[in-house]
Order: C-alpha cells, then structure tokens, then sequence
C-alpha cells in the first residue's frame, strides 16, 4: 500500500456505525466492545471501569459537577474533574440521579479514603474514555 | 497497609486497561500490562519515600 493510499484511508470518514460503538461504549463501559463481539476486551475494560467507580464511590469519593452556585473561577476549577467523572456514562448519570457521591459536606471529606476515592472515580472516566476510543477504532476498522 | 492496597489495586485497574487497549497480540498486550504495573507500583514505593523524608 502507498503513502497516499495509507493516508487516504487514515482520512476516510468514520462509518456512522463506529461513532455509535464509541457512543455506547461511553454510556455503559464495556458495551461498544461487548457489542462487536469482544467479550474479552469488554469484560476487561468494563470491569475495570465498573470496578475502578464502584470502589470510588465504596471509599466515599466525591463526583464533580458544575451546578451554576460557584463563584468566579470555582465552576472553572469544577470542570476538568466533571469531565473526567463524566466519561463514566450511566455510572454519572445514575449517581447525579440518586445523588450518590454529590454530598459536599466536611464530614463526608473528613473520611480516610477521601482522597482515593475521588482519584478513582476520576480514574474510572478517564480510562473509560480510553475503551471508547478503542471501541471507535475497531469498529472503523482502524484497530484489530 | 491500606495505602499499598489502594495503590496496588489503582495500579491494577490502570494496567488491565492500558494493556487491553495498547498493543496487538495478547503476548504483547500481557507484557505491556505487566510493564505498565509494575512502573505504577515502582514509582509510587520511590515517591512515598521521597514524601516521606520531606518535614511539610
């Protein structure tokens, strides 16, 4: 294959199909892949998801979110964390549902794994990001 | 003992998916997972002791 040939195909636009695996592996973490057949890789990405929030959540993380009451620069501060809680799809929504996770009080951030518990629920979006773009690309034909 | 076992267990989670996602067989993909822990878990034992000689 020739060097233009290899970058025409990397510039072809993506099937509609791919952009809804990447959706639905955003939604639930292990779908996209668990819809295209890979069980494996959706058992491990899902789980690993799955696992990384609900221990966040076990260990008393907090969830971000922008709700309009911050002053100044605080709703600036609140979104790179909201964004990184977001690419947990369902899980977010569930939560922010439920109010699971939301509570801002000092008595919930006085508990020993705080901290662990908001890395992981940050964890648990980022890395689900990282299976939605892999879901994308096998489904684009990009990746195996 | 329960900062090592989060640690483990964050290194874990982060290691399962960058070896899932990285790579293109399943021996490559097993020594990439393996890689990626046990840098989590190296780097984490140094810096807790780097943080642990600081007086703040």
């Amino acid at each position: 294959m020739s060097r233009a040939e290899i970058e025409q195909l990397n510039h072809e636009t993506a099937p509609v199909r791919a952009w809804l695996m990447g959706l639905a592996a955003w939604l639930v973490p292990g779908l996209g892949h668990l819809l295209q057949g890979r069980w494996v890789r959706a058992l491990l990405l899902g789980g690993a998801v799955w696992l990384c929030f609900l221990g966040g959540l076990w260990m008393g993380g907090h969830l971000f979110s922008v709700g309009g009451n911050e002053q100044g620069l605080s709703a600036l501060l609140q979104l790179p964390p909201m964004i990184a809680n977001l690419g947990s799809g369902v899980l977010y929504i569930v939560s922010w549902f439920f109010g699971a996770g939301f509570a801002d009080d000092p008595a919930h951030a006085a508990r020993a794994t705080y901290e662990y518990g908001n890395t992981f629920l940050l964890i648990a979006g980022l890395l689900n990001y990282l299976a939605m773009l892999d879901a994308f690309d096998i489904s684009a034909g990009r990746k195996a | 003992m329960r900062h090592f076992l989060v640690m483990t267990a964050f290194a874990v989670v982060a290691a399962v998916v960058f070896g899932t996602v990285a790579k293109d067989t399943t021996h490559d993909r097993v020594a990439y997972g393996l890689k990626v822990f046990l840098e989590f878990m190296a780097i984490g034992m140094l810096l807790s002791w780097i943080l642990y000689f600081l007086p703040f």
